[in-house]
C-alpha cells in the first residue's frame, strides 16, 4: 500500500468515526424529542435552536459530574468495561459500505473503510465481543443488579445471535460471498432485487434479533430500569456512564446500517446506475444510504415508545422456539430453491 | 353512718358532708362553678342542681348536707337520701342555668387565656345547648386592673364570687367585693385598696372562667401548647407544691398544686412569678476558665484536668487546705455527694462551710398559709448531709495556709458582702458550680455549669422535715450537667474513685443506704405528695465503712 | 346461576402478531402529531383555578390592621405543625385585644392541606394561588408575618398570575 492510500484510509476512518459520533448525538436528541412527541410533550427545546444542542449540554454535564468508583469493584475490569462495549460498536462500522466508489485525482476510492472478504463474519465476531463489555460491567461492579443485568444480556445475546447468524446465512447463500460490497452489488437493479423482498422471513428474523442484540426495547432486559434499577451500568457514573450510553446508540447506528446493507440494497438507489454517474453517483448513493439508515434509526425509537418489554421467559421462548426453527427452515427452503434453479 | 344512693350507686358517707362532696369522692360528676373546697359555700351558680327524693324542688348539691334519718323514715327501707343527677329534669335545668350564665358571656374563646382549661367550655359542651336564644345586646364592659398583677374581664365573669370569698377567707385582706345588684353587679375593688397581697395570684387560679387574668401570662400562649410538670417551689423553705407549665424549654406560668400536708390549695406570688429571675440571669452553659481578666469556655475534659492539676498535685511541698462551700439551694443528692467529697476524699485537709443563710421576714396568713423567713429551700438537707458544717468559717480559715475552694453557688439571690468577697478573692484556686454569672461566680477561677432550679432533679427537705420530689420542668441546655454528676466527676478525678451513677435515682438509693433517716425515700415512694423524714439521728458514715456496701 | 365466561380464542391473524404490531406502531405515530400539552413554564405560567391551595397569606382589615387574633387555632389544626405564633396583647386601644407579634410558617413542613384556613375563626389566614416560591435555602422558605401580609397585598385584588390587560 502506498502512502497516499494509507492517508486516504486514515481520512476515511476519521470521517466515519466523526460521523458516527455525530449521529450518536443526533440520536440522543431524536430519541428525546420523538418520545416527547409521542407523549404529547415538547421535549428538550431550550438549548440552542429547537434544543439541538441538548446532547452537547448533556455531554458537558456528564463530564463535570463526579466520577464515583465504588469501593468493592474489581477496578481494572470496571474501568475496562465501558471501553470494551464502545470500541467494538464503533469498529463494526469499518466494513459497511456507505456509498459507491469515488474517483478523485485519478484514484478510485471506495466509500468503505475496509473492504474485507469476510465482512459478515467480522461483524458477527465483533458483536459477540461487544457483549463482553456488558458482562464485565455487570460482574466487576460487585453488585447484584448489575450482575443480573450482565447475565441476562449474555444469555440474550447467545440466543439471538444464532437466529441472526442463520438469517444472514440465507443472504450469503443467495449472494455467494461474505463481502458486504458484493451483497450490495447483488441487490442493484430494480426495487425487487432487494433482499427484503427476496427474503422477507430472513429480514423479520434479522430485524428482531438485531433489536435484541442492541439491547433495545422491547428486549432491553439487561437494563430494565423497573426491575434492575439500571442493570449492568447501575454502579457507573459520569463519563463512564456516558460511554455506555454512547455505545448503545453507536450499536444502534451500526445495526441500522447493517440492516440497510443486507436487506435494503445498501447505498443502492433502485433503477439508477450510480457507477455511471461518477462522483455525483457516489454522493447520491451516500445520501441514499444515510436516509435508509435514518429510517431504521427512527424505527428503533418508534418501536421503543410503542411496545412494552418482554418478560424473560417470553424472550427465551421467542428466541429458541420461534426464531431459531424459523431461520433454519428459511435456510432449507432458500437452499432448496437455489439448488432447483441452478 | 348514713347510707345514700346517688343514681344507682350506694354510698356510705360521713354525717354532715354535702351531696357534692360525696358524689365527687365517689367519682360521680356534678358540674359546679362557685363551690371550692377551701372556701365557704354560697350556692350562687346553681350549676350543681340535683334531684333529691322527697324534696319538692331541685336542690343545690354543694349546700345540701347529708344527715341520718330515723329508721322508720328511711327511703326504700335503708337509704338516708336518694339523689339523682342524670334525670331529664336535672339535665334540662343545667341547660337553663348555663343559658343564664352565658347570657352576657362573649364568644371570645379564641382570645381567652382560659380556653382549654375552662369549665364554661367543658360544661357547655357537655350539658349546654348549642345556640343562644338571647337576641338582645350583650352587656359590654371594659377590662380593669384589680391589682398590679390581676386584670378582670367583666364580660366573662359569671359572678361565682370565688375570688371575693378568697380575699375574705384565705388572704384575709378583703380587697374584692360585689358591686351593685342584678344585671349591673360586678367584681370590684375599693378605690384606695387594690388587690396587691402576696396571695393575689391565686384568684386567677380559682376563677373557673377567663374573667381574672394574670398580667404576667395574658395573651402569652395557649393552654394546650403547654407542658405540665409537677414540681415543688424552691423560693422558701416551705416547699409549696406547684405545677410548672412550659413550652420548648421556656416556662410560661406556675400554678398551685394541691398538697394538704404543705400548702393546701394555694401558693404565694413570690413563688408564682419567681421563675422570671432565672430568665433574666446571665446563664452559664459551659465550663469557663479565667483567662486575661475574663472567662473563656473550655471543655469538660479540660475543666476536670484543671481540677486535677490544682487539687491533686501538691506544689512545692505545700499542704493544701481545702474549703468547701455548701449551699442550701441544692438538692439532698448533691449535698450528699458534696459531703462525701469533702469528708471522705479530702478528709482532714478539708473544711466545709456555708454562706450566711438568706433570710427575710416570715409571713403568716390567718388561714394558716405560711411563707417562711428562710428563703432557701433545703436548709434541713444541708444540715443533714454536711455533718461537719463549720458555722464560723471566716474566722476558722483566716489563719489557714494555701487554700483551694470549691463552692456550690446559691444562685441569683446571693449577694456577697465585702468580708466574704475578700475571703473568696484570697483563695488560690476557686471553683464555683453555678448556673448564672452571680457575684460569687465572677470571682471564680473555674466555673462549672450546673442546672438552674427549674432544671434540677432530686429531693428537698422542707422546714417541717418533709422530703419532696423536685422535678425538672425544663431540660438541661448545652454543656450543663446535673449537680450530683459534676461532684461525682470531681470525686473520680481528685479521689481516683470510679463512681458511675447513671441517674439521680442511684445517688438517691446510695444516700438512703448511708443515712437511715432517708432510707427508702425513693422517688417512687415519696411520689408527688412527699413523705416526712424518719426521725433517726445520724453520724456521718465513713466511705466504704457501711456494712454490705463497699462500692465507692 | 353461574355465568360461563368464554375466553377469547385468538385467531390465526392474532397469532401472527405482525398486524397487531403495526396497529400499535400506527397508533403511536398518529399521536406524534397531536397537540402538545406542555406549558413552557418560565415563559408562560399556569394559572391555577379557584380554590387552589398555594402559598399562605394573612388578611387585613380595610384600615390596615391584621385580622389575626393569634388564637392558634390554625397551629392546633395543622397536621404538619408548621405554624408558629407568638401572641401578645395588641397595641391598639379599641378592637382586638390580642394579635400575633410573630407569625411564622415553615413552608418546607407545610403540606398545603388548607386546614388552617378552615380552622380560622377570623378568616385571617388563607391559601393563595401562588405556587412558585422555591428558594435556595431553608431559611428562605420560612415565611414570617411581614411576608404573609405582603402576599395579601399581592393577591387581594387579582389572581397573581393573570397580568392586567393594560400592560
Amino acid at each position: 500500500m502506498d502512502l497516499i492510500g494509507f492517508i486516504i484510509i486514515c481520512i476515511k476512518v476519521v470521517v466515519v468515526f466523526a460521523a458516527t459520533m455525530l449521529a450518536v448525538m443526533g440520536m440522543i436528541y431524536a430519541e428525546r424529542r420523538i418520545s416527547a412527541f409521542i407523549q404529547h410533550r415538547l421535549g428538550p427545546n431550550r438549548v440552542g435552536p429547537k434544543g439541538l444542542f441538548q446532547p452537547l449540554a448533556d455531554g458537558l454535564k456528564f463530564l463535570m459530574k463526579e466520577d464515583i468508583i465504588p469501593a468493592a469493584v474489581n477496578k481494572p475490569l470496571y474501568l475496562l468495561a465501558p471501553a470494551m462495549l464502545l470500541i467494538p460498536a464503533l469498529m463494526t462500522f469499518a466494513v459497511i459500505p456507505f456509498g459507491s466508489s469515488l474517483t478523485l485525482f485519478g484514484r478510485q476510492i471506495s466509500l468503505q473503510v475496509a473492504d474485507i472478504n469476510i465482512g459478515v463474519l467480522y461483524i458477527l465476531a465483533l458483536t459477540s465481543v461487544g457483549v463482553y463489555g456488558i458482562v464485565l460491567a455487570g460482574w466487576s461492579s460487585n453488585s447484584k443488579y448489575p450482575l443480573l443485568g450482565g447475565l441476562r444480556s449474555s444469555a440474550q445475546l447467545i440466543s439471538y445471535e444464532l437466529a441472526m447468524g442463520l438469517a444472514i446465512v440465507a443472504i450469503v447463500l443467495m449472494t455467494g460471498s461474505l463481502r458486504l460490497n458484493d451483497i450490495v452489488t447483488s441487490q442493484q437493479g430494480h426495487l425487487f432485487s432487494w433482499y427484503v423482498f427476496k427474503q422477507p422471513v430472513a429480514f423479520l428474523i434479522f430485524l428482531i434479533a438485531v433489536y435484541a442484540e442492541t439491547n433495545r426495547l422491547p428486549f432491553d432486559l439487561a437494563e430494565a430500569e423497573q426491575e434492575l434499577v439500571g442493570g449492568y451500568h447501575t454502579e457507573y457514573s459520569s463519563m463512564k456512564f456516558a460511554m455506555f450510553f454512547m455505545a448503545e446508540y453507536a450499536n444502534m447506528i451500526t445495526a441500522a446500517a447493517l440492516t440497510v446493507t443486507l436487506f435494503f440494497g445498501g447505498w443502492d438507489i433502485p433503477f439508477v446506475d450510480e457507477a455511471a454517474m461518477g462522483n455525483w453517483g457516489a454522493l447520491l448513493s451516500g445520501i441514499a444510504f444515510i436516509l435508509k439508515t435514518a429510517f431504521f434509526l427512527f424505527l428503533y425509537i418508534w418501536v421503543r415508545w410503542t411496545f412494552p418489554r418482554f418478560r424473560y421467559d417470553q424472550l427465551m421462548n421467542l428466541g429458541w422456539k420461534v426464531m431459531l426453527p424459523l431461520a433454519l427452515l428459511n435456510i432449507f427452503i432458500t437452499g432448496g430453491i437455489l439448488t432447483i434453479i441452478s | 353512718m348514713p347510707l345514700i344512693k346517688i343514681d344507682d350507686r350506694e354510698i356510705e358517707v360521713e354525717k354532715g358532708i354535702t351531696v357534692l362532696q360525696a358524689a365527687t369522692a365517689e367519682g360521680i360528676e356534678i358540674p359546679y362553678y362557685c363551690y371550692h373546697p377551701a372556701l365557704s359555700i354560697v350556692g350562687s351558680c346553681r350549676m350543681c342542681l340535683v334531684e333529691i327524693e322527697g324534696m319538692p324542688k331541685l336542690q343545690v348539691s354543694c349546700n345540701t348536707s347529708i344527715g341520718e334519718l330515723p329508721p322508720e323514715r328511711k327511703k326504700d327501707g335503708k337509704y338516708d337520701m336518694i339523689v339523682r343527677t342524670q334525670t331529664e329534669i336535672v339535665k334540662r335545668e343545667r341547660e337553663n342555668v348555663l343559658e343564664f350564665l352565658l347570657l352576657n358571656h362573649p364568644l371570645d374563646c379564641p382570645v381567652c387565656d382560659q380556653a382549654g382549661e375552662c369549665f364554661l367550655q367543658d360544661y357547655s359542651y357537655k350539658y349546654g345547648r348549642a345556640h343562644s336564644r338571647f337576641l338582645e345586646e350583650k352587656r359590654v364592659r371594659k377590662n380593669e386592673y384589680l391589682g398590679s398583677n390581676v386584670i378582670i374581664n367583666h364580660n366573662r365573669c359569671i359572678m361565682c364570687t370565688r375570688c371575693v370569698r378568697f380575699t375574705r377567707e384565705i388572704s384575709g385582706t378583703n380587697e374584692l367585693f360585689v358591686q351593685a345588684r342584678g344585671d349591673n353587679s360586678k367584681i370590684s375593688i375599693f378605690e384606695d385598696k387594690s388587690l396587691d397581697n402576696l396571695l393575689a395570684g391565686n384568684v386567677i387560679d380559682i376563677c373557673p372562667v377567663g374573667a381574672l387574668l394574670s398580667t404576667d401570662y395574658i395573651h402569652k400562649n395557649r393552654f394546650w401548647n403547654l407542658e405540665e410538670k409537677k414540681s415543688i417551689c424552691t423560693d422558701c423553705s416551705v416547699g409549696c407544691n406547684i405545677l410548672v407549665y412550659s413550652q420548648n424549654n421556656r416556662i410560661f406560668r406556675i400554678n398551685a398544686r394541691e398538697n394538704h400536708s404543705v400548702n393546701g390549695y394555694f401558693i404565694c406570688d413570690i413563688g408564682r412569678y419567681g421563675f422570671h429571675r432565672y430568665e433574666d440571669a446571665e446563664k452559664v452553659t459551659s465550663p469557663l476558665i479565667r483567662s486575661d481578666g475574663g472567662f473563656k469556655p473550655i471543655s469538660w475534659e479540660g475543666a476536670l484536668k484543671e481540677i486535677y492539676e490544682q487539687f491533686s498535685r501538691s506544689k512545692d511541698g505545700e499542704k493544701h487546705q481545702i474549703v468547701g462551700i455548701a449551699s442550701p439551694f441544692h438538692t439532698n443528692e448533691s449535698l450528699f455527694m458534696f459531703g462525701r467529697l469533702m469528708d471522705n476524699i479530702f478528709k482532714d485537709k478539708s473544711i466545709i462551710g456555708k454562706l450566711p443563710f438568706i433570710e427575710d421576714y416570715e409571713i403568716h396568713f390567718d388561714s394558716g398559709f405560711r411563707i417562711s423567713k428562710d428563703r432557701s429551700p433545703n436548709r434541713q438537707g444541708l444540715l443533714d448531709f454536711c455533718l461537719n458544717l463549720e458555722d464560723e468559717i471566716l474566722q476558722k480559715v483566716k489563719t489557714g495556709k494555701v487554700r483551694l475552694c470549691y463552692a456550690l453557688d446559691d444562685g441569683v439571690d446571693r449577694k456577697l458582702d465585702e468580708e466574704w468577697e475578700s475571703f473568696f478573692k484570697s483563695q488560690r484556686f476557686l471553683v464555683v458550680q453555678t448556673y448564672a454569672m452571680t457575684p460569687l461566680a465572677k470571682l471564680a477561677h473555674l466555673i462549672l455549669p450546673g442546672p438552674s432550679p427549674m432544671e434540677r432533679e432530686g429531693t428537698m427537705t422542707n422546714d417541717q422535715g418533709r422530703i419532696q420530689w423536685l422535678k425538672p420542668s425544663v431540660s438541661l441546655t448545652n454543656k450543663t450537667r446535673p449537680d450530683w454528676e459534676i461532684i461525682m466527676e470531681f470525686m473520680n478525678t481528685v479521689g481516683k474513685r470510679e463512681l458511675k451513677y447513671s441517674s439521680v435515682n442511684e445517688v438517691n438509693l446510695e444516700m438512703g443506704e448511708r443515712f437511715p433517716s432517708y432510707r427508702g425515700m425513693t422517688f417512687f415512694k415519696i411520689g408527688y405528695q412527699g413523705l416526712p423524714k424518719k426521725n433517726i439521728a445520724t453520724s456521718r458514715p465513713s466511705e466504704g465503712g457501711q456494712a454490705g456496701n463497699t462500692v465507692t | 346461576m353461574a355465568t360461563v365466561v368464554k375466553s377469547y380464542e385468538p385467531t390465526f391473524r392474532d397469532k401472527l402478531y405482525i398486524p397487531a404490531l403495526f396497529q400499535g406502531l400506527m397508533l403511536t405515530f398518529k399521536h406524534m402529531f397531536k397537540k402538545k400539552v406542555t406549558i413552557q413554564y418560565p415563559d408562560e405560567k399556569h394559572v391555577p383555578p379557584e380554590g387552589y391551595r398555594g402559598l399562605h397569606r394573612l388578611n387585613k382589615y380595610p384600615d390596615g390592621r391584621i385580622r389575626c387574633v393569634a388564637c392558634e387555632m390554625c397551629a392546633a389544626a395543622c397536621p404538619a405543625h408548621c405554624i408558629h405564633i407568638v401572641p401578645e396583647p395588641s397595641p391598639w386601644e379599641e378592637g382586638k385585644e390580642r394579635y400575633p407579634v410573630r407569625f411564622d410558617i415553615d413552608l418546607l413542613r407545610c403540606i398545603f392541606c388548607g386546614f388552617c384556613e378552615m380552622a380560622c375563626p377570623e378568616k385571617a389566614i388563607e391559601l393563595t394561588e401562588i405556587y412558585d416560591f422555591a428558594d435556595y435555602s431553608r431559611e428562605g422558605l420560612w415565611i414570617d408575618k411581614a411576608g404573609l401580609l405582603e402576599i395579601y397585598e399581592l393577591t387581594k385584588t387579582q389572581n397573581y398570575y393573570t397580568v392586567p390587560n393594560d400592560e
